[in-house]
This record gives C-alpha cells, sequence and structure tokens, in this order.
C-alpha cells in the first residue's frame, strides 16, 4: 500500500514536471533575425486593432523565414496600460515585445499608471492611419463647411460619435480639431461608442451628427455611398476616398492613429539592435508588404530612437489636451 | 419518549436563533457596501465636462443609498421573525451544520494556485488543485489521486497550450529541457 | 428566388467532404469547449484563429460558424446538469434545467434544450435568409433611447424572478448592480470602485461573475453541507421526450427565435437579456406556472431556442452590415480582415460564393449538432455519476483553467473566488442568486444607454422618448405595470355582479 502511494506520487510528479516541457519543445539556435522562444505581447482583447496587427506581423515574419514561431498572447486591460505595466517590470527580458498604438498613450494619462511609455525600450513605428469625418449619405452637411459652421454656432447640439473611450484616438481627433477651430473643447459633445461597429450603427442610423473613426473599418460602406467622407485628418489625403485634408480646409490638425512595438527596458544594446534589426527585415519582406495592402494599413516605419522621439512628442500633444478636458 | 421530543426542539432552536443572527451579519454586510459606494462616489474627481443630469456619479449614488436601504428593510424582516430559506440540493444535507473547515481548506487550495501558476506553472499547481479540492471534500485514494490530477492537468495544459495556442506557464524545467 | 438559387450553390460547396470535415471539427470543438466553464464561443474563436491560417477562407468560416453555434449548445450543458453555467448566455438554462436534472430528468432537459438550439438555430438561419436587407435596417435604427427602453422592461421582468422573499431578491438584484459598477465609466473615465488598481480599470467580466456566483459558490456551498456516506446515484431517466413534454416545448421552441433573431442582430442586443425575456415570457404563458422554479421544461426550451436565434441574428448584422453586434462576431470579423475580406454592405457581391456557402454550412452544422447532442445527452448526464469529490474538485479545477486563460492574471482567480464566496454566502443566507448576475448583465448597459441618450439629446429628457419603438415600449412596460391593479378592479367589478346574479 505505502509503496502504491509512493510510486503513485513519484510518477504524478514526474508527469508534472516532464511532460509540459517534452510537449512544447520549440528550440532553435538564436542566429541572424531568429529569435528563439519570442512572445508578442497584445494589451487588448482577441479581434481588437492590436491584436489585428500583431497577429499579422507575427504571421508575416515566420512566413518570409525570418524567425521561429512567435507566440502572441493577450493582456487585455485598461486601454492596454495593464499589458504596459507588465511589460515594463519584466526588465531585461529581450525576447518579448508589445503591440500598441496611440490609444496607449492616452490610456497612460487616463488611467494615471505609474509606468509609462518612457519606461519602455521604443522598437519601431509601423503602420498608421488616418482618421475621417464622416456622416450618413443622407445627412444634410454636404461640405465640411457647413458642418463646421453649425458645430461652432453651436457645440452641444452636435453630438460627436466615436469608437474609442476618453483619451482614445476618435476621442482626441474631434478634440484636437475643435481646439484648431476656435471651439473649447470641454463644450464638445462626444459620445463615446464600443469601437468602429456600434459607432457605423450610431452614424448610419443618424443618431449622432457626425462620426471620427479610422478609414480603414469604413472602406465600403465609403465605396457603397452609404457614408460621406466630410474630411481626412492626417497630412496628405487617402486614395479612394474623395475628400480633402484639415489643412486644406483650414483646420490647422495633422492626426493619425499609428500602431507601434515596444520592448521591455533594460535591454543590452546588442538586444534592442536584434529586435530592431528583425522589425526592419520584416518591413522589407513581401510578406509584410502585401499584408500592408490587403489589410490598406500605411506604411510608417520609423525605428529606435526616432520612434523613442516620436513617441515623447505625441506623449506632450495628448497629455495637453487631455489636461484642458481635466481627464 | 418525552425526552426525545424536547432533544430535537431545542436543538433546531437554538440553531434557529444562532441563525437568525448570523443573517443580521448580511445586514451588516450590505450596509457597508453601501457605504463603500457612497464613499467612493464622494471621492469621485468632478472636473470633466459633463452634459445632462446623469452623470458618473448618479448610478452609485442611487445604488448605494438602495444598499442602504434594502439592509435596514432585510434587518427588519429578520427580525420580525422572516428569515432566508437556503438553498437545497441534491448533494446538500442541511440537517449538517456547516462544516467550515472543509470550505476553509478548499478556499486554500484555489489561493495557492493562484499563488502558484506562475512561478510553478500550471501543470504543477493545476494538479495540486485539483487533488487537494478532492482531499477537501473527503477523498483519501493516496495511490490514485495523484495519478488522476497530475493526468488532468497534463492534458489541460496539452489541449489549451499544445492544441488550442493559448500559453499557459509551462514550470521550471521549460527552458532547460 | 435570386438568394434561394445562391443557397442552393452555397449548399454545393457546404457539402463536399472537406467542408464537411470542417464543420463535423467545428462542431465537435464547439460542443466540448461550450461545456467548460469560462470559455465562451468568442474566446473558443480567438484560441482557434490561429489554427485555421492553413485553411481556405471558406473552410475556416464554416469551423468558424459551427463553433459558434456549437459553444451554443455546448453551454447548457453543465448549466442543466450542475448548475455551473459556462458562459452567459446559458445562465438562464440552469434555473429550470438544474431542478429538472436534479429530478431525474436531466437527459429530457438536455434533450430539450438541444431541440430548442436546433429549432432556434434553423428558424434564425432562415430568418437570416429572408430578412438580411431588413435586418440591416432595424440595426441601424435603433437608438441609444431604445436600447434604454428595452433596459427599463428587463428591469421590470427581474421583479418576477426575485424568489419568494421580494427583499432577499432585491439585495441580490443590488450586489450584482454594485459589481457591475466597477471599472472606468465608459463616458467620461471616471475611475469607480476600482481603489487604484488597474486591473480594476476594465471592471469585472460578467463571465468571471457568472462562473464564480454559480459554479464556485454552488462548489463551496456543496461543501459546506456534503452529504456524507453512500448517496443514491440520481436516475439518468429516458433519453426522449415523451409526449406531454412534447406538448409542453413546441410552442416555446417557436416563440424563442422571434424574441432571439432580432436582440441578436441589433448592436448591443447580446444573447443574455433575450434568453432572460423569453424565460420570463414562458413564465407568464406557461399553463404550469406553479412548476416553474422546479423544473419547467418550458423554462429550458425557450430559453435555449432563443439563444441560438440570436446567434444566427449577430451572424446576419455581421454579413450585411459589417458590424459585430457581440464578441464573438467581432472575433469572425477579425479573422475575415485576416483572409483580406471586408464584411460590410457589398460582401453579399463581393463573396457571393463564400456567403452563401457559410449560411449553408449553418444549416448542415445544426443538423449535426442535433444529430451529436440528442444521443449524447444521456451521456452527459451520467456526469452526475462522478463521486462528488471529483465532480467538484474538477468543477474549481476548471472554471480556474477558464478564469486564468482568459486574461493570464493571477488576480482574476482571486476575484472569481472571492465572487465565488459571496455566492456560498448568498446560498446559506437565501439571497437568489440569479438577480445578481442580471444585475451585472442589465446594470451597465442601462447606465450606459441612458446616459448616452441624454448625451446626444444635450441634456434634454425629451431624447429618451424622441423614438416611436422607445415610446411603444414604455407603453408595454405601464401595461406590465398597471395590469395587477387593473385586474383586481375587473375582479371587484365581477364580485359586484356576482350577488346580483
Amino acid at each position: 500500500m505505502r509503496l502504491r502511494v509512493l510510486l503513485s506520487l513519484l510518477s504524478a510528479t514526474l508527469l508534472v514536471l516532464l511532460v509540459p516541457p517534452l510537449l512544447s519543445s520549440e528550440s532553435s539556435a538564436g542566429t541572424g533575425t531568429n529569435i528563439p522562444g519570442l512572445r508578442f505581447m497584445v494589451p487588448n482583447t482577441p479581434g481588437g486593432g492590436y491584436d489585428i496587427t500583431a497577429r499579422t506581423a507575427a504571421r508575416a515574419a515566420e512566413d518570409a523565414g525570418l524567425t521561429g514561431s512567435i507566440e502572441v498572447f493577450n493582456l487585455p486591460g485598461a486601454g492596454g496600460t495593464v499589458g504596459l505595466s507588465s511589460l515594463v517590470s519584466d526588465h531585461g527580458n529581450g525576447r518579448v515585445a508589445m503591440s500598441m498604438g496611440l490609444g496607449v498613450v492616452g490610456a497612460v494619462h487616463t488611467n494615471q499608471t505609474s509606468s509609462t511609455l518612457a519606461d519602455t525600450t521604443p522598437i519601431a513605428r509601423i503602420t498608421q492611419e488616418s482618421d475621417i469625418v464622416v456622416v450618413p449619405a443622407d445627412s444634410r452637411y454636404q461640405s465640411f463647411e457647413e458642418l463646421l459652421a453649425d458645430w461652432q454656432a453651436n457645440p452641444g447640439s452636435l453630438p460627436v460619435g466615436g469608437g474609442s473611450s476618453p483619451g482614445g484616438p476618435d476621442h482626441l481627433a474631434p478634440m484636437l480639431m475643435a481646439q484648431a477651430a476656435g471651439i473649447d473643447p470641454r463644450s464638445v459633445n462626444y459620445v463615446s461608442y464600443d469601437g468602429g461597429g456600434e459607432l457605423l450603427a450610431s452614424v448610419l442610423g443618424g443618431q449622432v451628427a457626425f462620426g471620427v473613426s479610422g478609414v480603414g473599418e469604413y472602406r465600403d460602406q465609403i465605396e457603397a455611398g452609404e457614408l460621406r467622407v466630410l474630411a481626412v485628418t492626417g497630412p496628405e489625403r487617402v486614395d479612394g476616398v474623395d475628400a480633402p485634408t484639415l489643412t486644406e480646409l483650414g483646420v490647422d490638425v495633422e492626426f493619425t492613429n499609428w500602431r507601434g512595438i515596444v520592448a521591455p527596458p533594460g535591454l543590452t544594446d546588442a538586444e534592442r539592435e536584434r529586435l530592431i534589426n528583425l522589425v526592419t527585415e520584416l518591413h522589407e519582406s513581401p510578406e509584410w508588404q502585401e499584408a500592408l495592402e490587403v489589410n490598406g494599413w500605411t506604411d510608417a516605419f520609423v525605428t529606435g530612437d526616432d520612434f523613442g522621439d516620436f513617441l515623447a512628442a505625441e506623449d506632450e500633444r495628448v497629455d495637453g489636451i487631455l489636461r484642458e478636458l481635466g481627464l | 419518549m418525552n425526552d426525545t421530543t424536547t432533544n430535537t426542539g431545542t436543538g433546531p432552536g437554538l440553531r434557529e436563533r444562532l441563525r437568525g443572527r448570523s443573517e443580521l451579519g448580511v445586514c451588516v454586510l450590505l450596509f457597508a457596501l453601501g457605504l463603500l459606494v457612497l464613499g467612493d462616489v464622494l471621492t469621485m474627481n468632478t472636473d470633466f465636462a459633463q452634459r445632462g443630469p446623469v452623470g458618473p456619479k448618479t448610478v452609485p449614488t442611487v445604488v448605494g443609498i438602495a444598499l442602504l436601504v434594502v439592509a435596514v428593510l432585510l434587518a427588519v424582516d429578520v427580525l420580525r421573525g422572516g428569515r432566508g430559506q437556503a438553498e437545497g440540493g441534491e448533494d446538500v444535507d442541511l440537517d449538517r451544520s456547516g462544516d467550515w473547515r472543509t470550505v476553509g481548506l478548499l478556499v486554500g487550495v484555489f489561493l495557492a494556485n493562484a499563488a502558484l501558476i506562475q512561478p510553478l506553472g500550471f501543470p504543477i499547481s493545476g494538479a495540486l488543485l485539483f487533488w487537494g479540492s478532492a482531499y477537501a471534500l473527503g477523498s483519501r485514494a493516496y495511490d490514485r489521486d495523484p495519478l488522476i490530477a497530475a493526468g488532468l492537468s497534463v492534458v489541460t495544459f496539452f489541449v489549451f497550450d499544445t492544441l488550442l495556442g493559448t500559453p499557459l506557464p509551462g514550470g521550471p524545467l521549460m527552458e532547460v529541457l | 428566388m435570386d438568394s434561394l438559387n445562391s443557397l442552393i450553390e452555397g449548399f454545393g460547396t457546404a457539402l463536399t467532404p472537406t467542408h464537411l470535415l470542417w464543420a463535423a471539427v467545428g462542431v465537435l470543438l464547439g460542443t466540448a469547449i461550450g461545456v467548460l466553464p469560462g470559455i465562451g464561443p468568442a474566446m473558443a474563436l480567438a484560441l482557434l484563429l490561429p489554427v485555421t491560417y492553413a485553411l481556405d477562407p471558406t473552410a475556416a468560416f464554416i469551423m468558424f460558424a459551427s463553433i459558434y453555434y456549437g459553444g451554443m449548445f455546448g453551454g447548457s450543458t453543465t448549466s442543466i446538469l450542475l448548475n455551473t453555467p459556462g458562459e452567459t448566455a446559458a445562465v438562464v438554462a440552469a434555473i429550470e434545467g438544474h431542478p429538472m436534472a436534479r429530478a431525474g430528468r436531466g437527459s429530457q432537459a438536455l434533450a430539450a434544450a438541444a431541440i430548442g438550439h436546433f429549432t432556434g438555430g434553423m428558424i434564425g438561419t432562415i430568418l437570416l435568409v429572408a430578412l438580411a436587407p431588413f435586418v440591416a435596417e432595424l440595426a441601424v435604427d435603433i437608438g441609444a433611447a431604445d436600447y434604454f427602453a428595452i433596459m427599463v422592461l428587463a428591469f421590470i421582468a427581474v421583479t418576477s424572478v426575485l424568489g419568494s422573499s421580494r427583499i432577499r431578491g432585491f439585495a441580490s438584484l443590488l450586489i450584482g448592480l454594485t459589481i457591475g459598477l466597477v471599472g472606468l465609466d465608459r463616458l467620461t473615465g471616471q475611475q469607480r470602485l476600482t481603489f487604484g488598481t488597474l486591473e480594476l480599470a476594465d471592471g469585472i467580466d460578467v463571465v468571471i461573475v457568472a462562473v464564480g456566483l454559480f459554479a464556485i459558490g454552488e462548489a463551496l456551498y456543496v461543501a459546506l453541507y456534503l452529504r456524507r456516506g453512500t448517496q443514491e446515484p440520481i436516475p439518468v431517466g429516458r433519453p426522449w421526450l415523451g409526449r406531454e413534454d412534447l406538448r409542453r416545448t413546441w410552442k416555446p421552441w417557436l416563440r424563442g427565435p422571434l424574441i432571439g433573431f432580432p436582440f441578436g442582430a441589433v448592436p448591443a442586443g447580446g444573447a443574455e437579456i433575450p434568453t432572460f425575456l423569453s424565460y420570463v415570457t414562458e413564465k407568464r404563458l406557461s399553463k404550469h406556472k406553479d412548476e416553474f422554479g422546479k423544473g419547467a421544461i418550458e423554462g429550458v426550451a425557450g430559453p435555449e431556442s432563443t439563444a441560438s436565434a440570436s446567434a444566427s441574428g449577430t451572424i446576419s448584422a455581421m454579413l450585411t452590415l459589417g458590424l459585430p453586434t457581440t464578441a464573438t462576431t467581432a472575433v469572425m470579423l477579425a479573422a475575415f480582415q485576416t483572409y483580406g475580406i471586408q464584411p460590410g454592405p457589398l460582401l453579399f457581391e463581393r463573396e457571393s460564393s463564400l456567403v452563401w456557402a457559410l449560411i449553408a454550412s449553418l444549416f448542415v452544422g445544426l443538423v449535426m449538432l442535433l444529430a451529436l447532442n440528442l444521443p449524447l445527452a444521456p451521456l452527459w448526464a451520467k456526469l452526475l455519476r462522478i463521486p462528488r469529490q471529483y465532480l467538484y474538485a474538477g468543477i474549481l479545477f476548471f472554471a480556474a483553467v477558464g478564469a486564468y486563460a482568459v486574461s493570464s492574471q493571477p488576480l482574476d482567480l482571486v476575484i472569481l473566488l472571492v465572487i465565488g464566496l459571496v455566492g456560498l454566502l448568498m446560498r446559506r443566507f437565501g439571497l437568489p442568486v440569479l438577480p445578481a448576475v442580471l444585475g451585472v448583465i442589465l446594470g451597465p448597459s442601462a447606465e450606459l444607454q441612458l446616459r448616452r441618450a441624454l448625451q446626444i439629446s444635450d441634456g434634454s429628457l425629451s431624447g429618451l422618448v424622441n423614438s416611436p419603438f422607445a415610446v411603444t415600449v414604455y407603453v408595454v412596460v405601464g401595461l406590465i405595470v398597471l395590469w395587477p391593479l387593473l385586474r383586481r378592479l375587473l375582479l371587484r367589478r365581477e364580485r359586484e355582479r356576482t350577488p346580483v346574479a
């Protein structure tokens, strides 16, 4: 009896200790761009923007033969700041990176987190996307000037819909627009929706006067003539969208929602170089270029310190507008 | 004959009175919850643009006040002799007095799992969770339970981590082997 | 006629051996994953996303749709047998299903649920084919004020499940509403009851609450009063529904889609509120009101049919509008995008063959699911024969796996346990658990829609009643509230008349 108990305990211990490592035997040498055991964190839920970017990038890197399998995992929460603080606490780990974007910059401010993006090692900005000012086809606003005139006259009566919570990209864009057009941002009637899908329904149904969201999600509706784009917020016009930029319209705002990759703090120069090298090779691969085209993303490749400077500038801009709003 | 009736009479009677009193604890908890919610409302920052009569404080205020009112009403109900009917069930024997030791063991095992899942990995913490729970619930088959627990844990790990691609922590030997 | 031809073509694609195989795989996986607590269809799809990269888009989407429906089928199984719903859409199934299982009618409850899912899914998918353009309009026209009106109706309906003691039911509801308050305020970003923890900023996931209150709470409660000694095994029962059962279930099966489909098709509709409304409706319409709460088969048949029909509505909104109305379709949309396909108004034109193959495979998948789940019902019911200590250890184990797999955060396990202890105390002191779960589901959406409606109208209260839909709902609410009063008046008049006669 005693023996059977001992045997049972022993085999149970062996089972839990030895079998799992044997099951996932993915070890290969770290040569060239290959970083064995590289993990890619997504700080929001499956199906969200950073998730799609991360999974597409991981797949392209694998298909291009740059690296072994990259494990993509989700650590959602508080607009990406839960993932961010976990990344920052993973000091010196050169085998993890995080997919992020402008939304995380805003979330750091609204959640007043102790870990900020300045604590991370910036790797690269990879894509950007212009926001659009959009109304349903049957809206009375034919041009941005008409909309702006009404908006300036009575900001409260024109609800603006956006697909992000306060501090997120769709919230920042109309606030910056208002500021540039001489409207007090605090008087802007911003209605937050749970993502672009819910926003789409309320724009189409005329619940809000106009919507502000990324151009990518609405290409089909624009093409089908259900939505009318009055302006794009980026520095240049967008292919396939017949609308001027805000700057052309005399509103001095340039705003794009961008996505990028950061790594934990405390990396050695070699580890940092290796990650930047991998992303650079990925950027040049035909697999990634094809993915950009399929998803309608605009290439916005900036690496290392340049990306770090960009992060700092964005942080300052977001801080300014949110401070004014009292968030 | 007479003796037995008095005995069975006082037993539940005492317990009844105890139960009545312990239910007042629920009222205290509800009242405390109400105070917590209202306290949170008071400390909320209000420097932001609010539109319309309903702001971020309105609903918590209503819920907090309602909690206080319900706590008081429930206390009145309990003092008047009303009491909640404990839920029955197939595996539940309400004639027994509550076995808080088992509950405490289960809570401990569950918390141990939460604490160990990252340092020791899921296969180990999961197996301990299953075995510990079965032990707490009265299973004493030492020659069988560890194997069942380890098997279940490793199969689950395999299904989630390897088949489904949801990473679960594998354990200390992941890097070594 | 046109769509009928396309549908027949779609069947041509769906019935090829490879696609049938993927549908079968999806159906099996979906059922299996649905059975696990805490892992709903959305999570299952997200998990399997990378697995399907190797497939061609048609096969992948056939598999996705099968998983979605399969998850709906599987979700109610543990709910009925163990009183531990694995996901929120299956919470209602536990109310009547579990008492049935305890009375040895587990097989019948499972069969009623399976046929309910089949009927609901079938009718829902037919509605999808027939009403797609109409659905698109409906989804767009429903605004915040309308949602709030529906929430008010749902809150009125909650009063009918408060249990024998109203005050305890209200206490439970308030506990749920309090849990629902936790997190950042969605409209202004204010922290509420987060105590400065980042992990609480998104609030407590309703799945964690449902699994905590039901599964963990039940396991701990059983531990507190575990019946020692030999137990009579619960008889598994005959797997077939008798004539009496069928007579009582066919109407709820058919009524379910009427409630479920429209809810699924509108944003913020989901499956929780319609299943609950279906339950209350069946309770009101049933001739066996006294059996409700003790195992009335109508209370399983109606809500389960509703749940699957809402899934069809959801798919309909996704295909016609590119609108993700639930987390599950959000993941499916993401999957479409990784294949370079943009769901939306042009999808039916551009990807006609894929869409119709997908719709055809929904029908195929439903038939498979019924064929799989009906014979499985008595087998599942045997789960109850597992020795108690292993059964409840297993429930704790899988609840922990589900909670951890979703977020990879040990803190979620602690939250799950705390909510489980709340569930234990509620059971111990006779507070019903259901109102608390409904509070967590309804509270945040009701607040959000109310404030959104008021914001759109720039603070004017008229914004709540500015649509015919909302006004209609309020009239219905008024009638329901006033009905007991009216009836009393009518009865009194009746009585006054009787002596004369």
